[in-house]
């Protein structure tokens, strides 16, 4: 029996030829722990580099946040300055509730395009799909741009037309409210829970709403009462990564909020930075957002509860695309209005300043040029950073996806006892405004004995700690739907969990995989906060280029950056289709 | 015949040749002892808080032109996180950066306070314009960069003769609803701006300009992206950002009252620690020559020397009636000013 249960896990064709109890007895159990099992080895590595990614740059922010300015002396000063002023007060209340507001309004655009992509037979799904990843590569700084040009109270395109039509004085949309603030971040937040979500709609079967058709349940209560449902998992995954990543947000209320003059937190956290610098105060402004992360995480927790999600069963079960006969045109309608509105209306508004001398001239045959993106090709500091950019991007993709997959596996299948520590440890990084945890990323990394300071690996590591969140917690909605019975198949027949994660759960959870590494890699290629106290002037990337570009009022080069990128987002799931075959995003079956 | 037409162009050709060699040569025997220590040490790194990243790699191949053998690593990021890397590294007891030029004087004040600048004074300093000499009376820290702000207009809402003329214009009723700016909270220069307008007009100033209904940016140059979508059409902005949006043909208009453009110096100093002293020393002295100033022009900055001209559409120091806060009153003042514009404008 020995010889090989010890072989299996390192030689995985083979195994399965001795049957093993699935619930090995407690005696079993002692004697394996001695033995180095490769998956053993996995785990606790990946849980290695999780403390060394996560834990010490938080642990950084933690102490610092009790240390004074001045001496280093422990103080709980910074938090009588972060807190101590009714101001900041209302900045954290307001934050949180704009957090609440924009997760509510990217659900009510995420999940109907995400069913109607995943489960119907409307036309023009692939459209549908690479616009919202068009969206989602969107700097938020340039959406929100595009916005101000759309809606602006005075000048804006739409209020422009709306005098023109019905000869009002006053525009009919106001970008500098509450209301614009929180439609413009939902725009660009929103493709977090359309991708959790048409992820996990994909793999529903069709067993249980055919069930339901015969147990006499409309077509459309049969949407609510059982699809939609079953996906819960997906769609609270990808709000609470919409609500804290809304949260530590800087760039759309730098130019809707401030203007509006509504008092956001991370408004009120930049200036700490501003001389004098009270980095300390700032790290104690953002600690109660790690307590807010975990409550969110015991929610989800008491939400889900003991509830049932299981919809991949070792049981193939058939998908139907449920026929919306005549209502076929009408959803894509719908569909097409929110692409609309989070890309075609401002990428219109954009393109008038991308393929202009002078955007400020208006539109004319003369001011028309293809200038402002030759001039992006032209200059070899901005090829290497459009380089740069998605080198690191898909580096971080790829390391957060493997890490995130190895942590989600032991904590969903309760493989050890502080699985909760570690989920949390997983989800903490996101909502930590990026400014406060890059100096400590900054300080962790670039100081002996890892002097990482000036090299790509720094940003790479910096990246993969700020969104190991998103690709955990898709990873959790993804295994949360896989029956542990296949997996356990594999240990009965004598496979290790390394055979069973390998073979079983990656193949099945393939597509959801490519869609998390999306879900880092988009974020990641645009990420500011992090890089621009990472990059050294060998490396630096887009997000920062985007930053020169816009303070020296460079906005036609801009605009330009801006569609460059949603071109190679597309190119990027075109390739992807390529490579995948149809099960990719823009999957026909 | 054909031969003899090859001699002169020859001649040229080694003339120049000769006279390049000549000007990547130091000028004087300070400089010259300057470079010969510098080369040995073969580079430096520059932490900016000013320019972008392409013109800063551009003042970094001018010097290595002028003295080869010395590559600058130029890092460009905000005042604020290039100060903050600073104090990291000094934390760690690492120095990784050289030479630190950043838009708040503050930052220098503070560096000098705590001991951690080199005293030096360049010797191209004396050919600065006069308002940019003797930032530091010690000697700690010098002219990197200067910046302008003043009024600005979008010429195709507003005729040159309706624009505002001076400060005081700016708060007059007629603007409601039209005016945009920057705020101290997130813009070092929009506080020195503060700090200038309460000395001369008070705080009513403000008060009166928020009840035009202002739309207020975070940095000083969010108006010009303002004012070129029309969104707004008079603001107070940085000159140079607005002197190369309008040279692309953008419908903007530079103001300089006669009361006084405003004028903030960004300081330049060499840390204590430095790995490439000799070389940072060089680089100061790059930063007073002018060479940098020329290629300050290029990208319609302020030239800090007199013998360089401005760019076109701009105008020399000495042609304007400047007004500057000294660093004491800043120091003293926009601590304050921030609170009270939080008070003013609820922001």
């Amino acid at each position: 029996m020995n010889r090989q249960t010890l072989a299996p896990g390192l030689d995985g064709q083979k195994a399965g030829v001795v049957p093993r109890p699935a619930s090995a007895g407690g005696v079993q159990r002692v004697r394996r722990s001695f033995r180095i099992d490769p998956w053993s080895v996995l785990w606790i590595g990946a849980t290695l580099i999780l403390l060394f990614l996560v834990v010490a740059p938080m642990l950084r922010l933690l102490i610092s946040s009790f240390q004074s300015t001045d001496t280093g002396a422990f103080t709980l000063g910074n938090y009588v300055t972060a807190y101590g002023n009714p101001r900041r007060l209302i900045g954290l209340g307001n934050s949180l509730f704009y957090g609440g507001a924009v997760v509510l309004v990217s659900i009510g655009f995420a999940v109907p395009l995400a069913w109607a992509v995943a489960r119907t037979d409307m036309p023009g799904k692939g459209v549908v799909r690479a616009t919202v990843l068009g969206a989602f590569i969107t700097p938020s700084y340039l959406g929100a741009i595009g916005w101000i040009l759309l809606a602006g109270p005075n000048a804006g395109w739409l209020n422009r037309v709306w005098k023109a039509v019905t000869g009002a004085d006053t525009g009919l949309f106001d970008v500098y409210s509450f209301a614009g603030l929180v439609l413009v971040t939902a725009l660009y937040a929103f493709p977090y829970i359309f991708v959790f979500t048409a992820d996990a709609l994909d793999r529903v079967s069709s067993e249980m709403e055919e069930a339901a058709h015969i147990l006499g349940m409309s077509p459309l209560r049969t949407v609510f009462k059982v699809t939609l449902p079953l996906v819960m998992p997906a769609v609270l995954g990808g709000s609470i990564i919409v609500f804290l990543d809304t949260v530590a947000l800087f760039g759309t209320p730098a130019v809707i909020a401030l203007p509006a003059r509504i008092n956001i937190m991370t408004l009120q956290l930049w200036q700490f930075f501003e001389f004098p610098v009270r980095a300390e105060a700032a790290a104690a402004y953002a600690v109660p957002l790690v307590l807010i992360t975990i409550a969110m995480l015991g929610l989800q927790r008491l939400i889900l509860g003991r509830k049932g999600y299981v919809s991949l069963t070792g049981k193939g079960g058939g998908r139907q695309h449920m026929a919306l006969g005549r209502l076929r045109w009408p959803v894509l309608g719908l569909c097409l209005l929110v692409c609309s509105l989070a890309v075609f209306l401002p990428y219109a508004a954009l393109a008038q300043a991308a393929f202009s001398r002078a955007w400020g001239q208006g539109f004319s045959v003369a001011n028309l040029t293809l200038g402002n993106f030759s001039y992006l090709f032209k200059e070899a500091s901005s090829r290497q950073i459009i380089l740069n950019t998605f080198t690191y991007s898909a580096a971080t993709a790829c390391v957060a996806v493997g890490l995130a997959l190895i942590v989600a596996y032991v904590v969903s299948r309760r493989l050890v006892l502080f699985g909760g520590v570690l989920a949390g440890l997983c989800m903490a990084p996101l909502v930590v405004p990026g400014i406060v945890l890059a100096i400590g990323f900054y300080a962790v990394y670039s100081a002996p004995p890892l002097a990482l300071y000036g090299t790509a690996a720094i940003l790479v590591l910096g990246f993969t700690t700020r969104f190991l969140p998103i690709a955990f917690a898709n990873c959790m909605a993804g295994l949360r739907s896989l029956n542990p019975e296949m997996e356990e198949a594999v240990r009965i027949l004598g496979g290790s969990r390394l055979l069973a994660v390998r073979r079983v759960v990656v193949p099945l959870l393939k597509k959801s995989l490519v869609g998390t590494w999306l879900l880092v890699f988009i974020p990641a290629s645009r990420e500011l906060s992090t890089a621009i106290f990472l990059v050294a002037a060998k490396t630096r990337v887009i997000s920062v280029m985007i930053l020169d570009l816009s303070e020296n009022g460079s906005f036609e080069l801009l605009a330009a950056l801006g569609f460059f990128l949603l071109g190679v987002t597309i190119l990027i799931v075109l390739l992807g289709y390529r490579l995948v075959g149809r099960d990719f995003l823009l999957r026909k079956s | 015949m054909r031969k003899a037409n090859w001699v002169p162009p020859l001649w040229a050709v080694i003339g120049l040749g000769l006279l390049a060699a000549s000007g990547a040569r130091a000028e004087t025997a300070h400089e010259q002892e300057l470079y010969d220590a510098a080369k040995k040490e073969g580079s430096i790194t520059w932490y900016s808080g000013i320019l972008d990243q392409q013109i800063c790699d551009r003042v970094g191949q001018a010097f290595s032109t002028q003295y080869p053998g010395i590559q600058v690593d130029a890092i460009k990021t905000t005042s604020q996180v290039a100060f903050q890397r600073l104090l990291q590294d000094l934390k760690a007891g690492q120095v990784q950066s050289d030479v630190l030029t950043t838009t708040d004087i503050g930052q220098m004040v503070f560096l000098k306070s705590k001991g951690e600048l080199v005293q030096y004074v360049p010797e191209n300093g004396a050919g600065l314009a006069k308002a940019l000499q003797g930032v530091d009376p010690e000697g700690y820290f010098h002219t990197g960069w200067v910046g302008l702000a003043s009024i600005v207009y979008n010429t195709a809402k507003v005729k040159p003769a309706d624009a505002p003329k001076d400060w005081p214009d700016l708060a007059d009723a007629k603007w409601k609803n039209q005016i945009t700016f920057g705020s101290p909270n997130y813009s070092g220069m929009v506080g020195v701006w503060t700090v200038a307008m309460e000395q001369r007009y008070g705080w009513d100033y403000f008060t009166k300009l928020n009840d035009l209904g202002p739309q207020i940016g975070r940095s000083i140059d969010d108006a010009v992206t303002v004012l070129n979508s029309g969104e707004r059409i008079v603001g107070m902005s940085s000159v140079a950002t607005a002197l190369r949006s309008a040279a692309k043909g953008n419908p903007l208009a530079v103001v300089y009252p006669p009361s006084g453009v405003l004028m903030v110096i960004s300081p330049s100093g060499i840390i204590k620690g430095a790995p490439h002293p000799n070389a940072a020393k060089l680089f100061m002295e790059f930063q007073a020559g002018p060479e940098y100033s020329k290629i300050l022009v290029e990208n319609f900055e302020q030239p800090l020397r007199p013998d360089v001209p401005p760019s076109p559409g701009g105008k020399s120091l000495a042609d304007m009636k400047l007004f500057a806060p000294t660093a004491e009153q800043i120091e003293k003042e926009l601590q304050p000013n921030k609170a009270k514009w939080r008070d003013t404008f609820g922001m």
